[in-house]
């Protein structure tokens, strides 16, 4: 399974739940023109479980989809902890495992990704449900129970790393984009939210 | 002497918070302000506790309680404030988000009160107005009972521009 593929699972059947991506996903579900309700964590790696509790708290009656990296994961491991403490039914934690940082650049090894084992630390965290997928089929068939069982949920999704690009930076200015997105995602996820009241 | 008393009882908070429409109190408990925390932890009507094991995940639950519509206040420390420079940078700067901080001032010599923290000893206290002068967030010093008003007014200017405020809790918040 790749990270495409995953996400299209993942955005096919997310409905009208709130989406909440951060880095190779967020691209992933940009190709596939994902839209409200939808925020993205970035520039800011390890935000979006927290961005996501806060969007579940708050609406408690519509599902809340995270899709996080690995290493941005490795960053705020105690969120998982905090995620658990308020045991959010609405909340669905999915964590694109594939064992690199600055992906398909230049493939940088995450730490401890021989032996870490991500849905073993949501379980023992306190997350009510934790599933592991790594081939397209499966994820797919299981992907309605992942989402409609109560939370929360953790899903480690296992993808292919693509080949990384050599001199990439050379060539590639980060776009203006990605320093103002976040900002105006945000409002607009809140309008949509006023447009759309309880789920 | 002066005969100035440095403490603001946390009665005095959950009135100011209560009147600011705040409905979730999200921290990483702070030794300044524990006389506040002990009150909410022992449970205030309209006001729900978020525990967080982080600043960075703080003010990142705030930021999605903001979006939906909710009122947060992210209660930290100085220590945790230098801690999530990045993320404020982020949610609240580059992304214009409306976070309001309760911050104390962890480590302040009590013959600094009624004194400018950037006389203290110590980095802890001193570093954080140059920090939040350094990022262009706006805040507010809150040392005796008639800085309360401060609370009001760093709502307000959230609200109004769409900024982080920082409320500087300076002195050990009372247990009344």
């Amino acid at each position: 399974m790749n990270l495409l593929q995953a996400c299209a699972i993942i955005e096919k059947a997310r409905k009208d739940s709130i989406l909440v991506a951060t880095m190779g996903a967020m691209f992933a579900f940009d190709g596939l023109k994902a839209a409200q309700p939808r925020i993205s964590s970035v520039p800011l790696m390890g935000g979006a479980a927290s961005l996501g509790l806060g969007l579940a708290i708050a609406e408690p009656r519509r599902k809340v989809v995270v899709v996080d990296g690995d290493a941005s994961l490795l960053m705020q491991l105690g969120g998982l902890a905090t995620v658990a403490d308020r045991q959010p039914a609405n909340f669905v934690h999915f964590v694109v495992r594939n064992g690199a940082q600055f992906t398909g650049v230049a493939n940088l090894a995450t730490p401890a990704e021989s032996c870490v084992d991500y849905a073993g630390l949501a379980a023992a965290a306190g997350y009510r449900r934790t599933y592991r997928f790594d081939n397209e089929a499966a994820f797919a068939e299981h992907i309605d129970e992942t989402l409609a069982a109560a939370g929360p949920t953790f899903v480690e999704l296992r993808v292919v790393t693509p080949p990384p690009i050599p001199g990439a930076p050379l060539k590639m200015e980060i776009p203006e984009l990605q320093f103002h997105r976040m900002g105006a995602e945000a409002r607009a996820l809140s309008t949509w939210l006023k447009e759309h009241p309880h789920g | 002497m002066s005969d100035r008393v440095f403490n603001i009882p946390a009665s005095g908070y959950l009135d100011a918070l209560r009147r600011n429409g705040v409905d979730y109190f999200v921290t990483v408990p702070d030794w300044v302000q524990l006389g506040l925390h002990v009150r909410v932890e022992q449970g205030v009507e309209g006001l729900n506790l978020v525990r967080c094991c982080n600043e960075d995940q703080a003010v990142c639950v705030s930021a999605g309680l903001r979006i939906a519509g909710a009122r947060p206040v992210t209660v930290v420390q100085n220590q945790g404030l230098y801690a999530c420079v990045n993320t404020i940078r982020a949610v609240g700067l580059d992304a214009a988000m409306p976070i309001v901080f309760l911050v104390g001032q962890f480590g302040r010599e009590f013959s600094n009160f009624g004194h400018d923290p950037s006389q203290s000893a110590r980095n802890t206290v001193k570093l954080l107005e140059p920090v939040l002068n350094a990022l262009g967030v706006k805040f507010w010093r809150l040392e005796d009972e008639n800085d309360l008003p401060r609370i009001d007014e760093a709502f307000a200017y959230a609200d109004k521009e769409s900024r982080p405020a920082v409320l500087i809790v300076g002195s050990p918040t009372g247990w009344n």
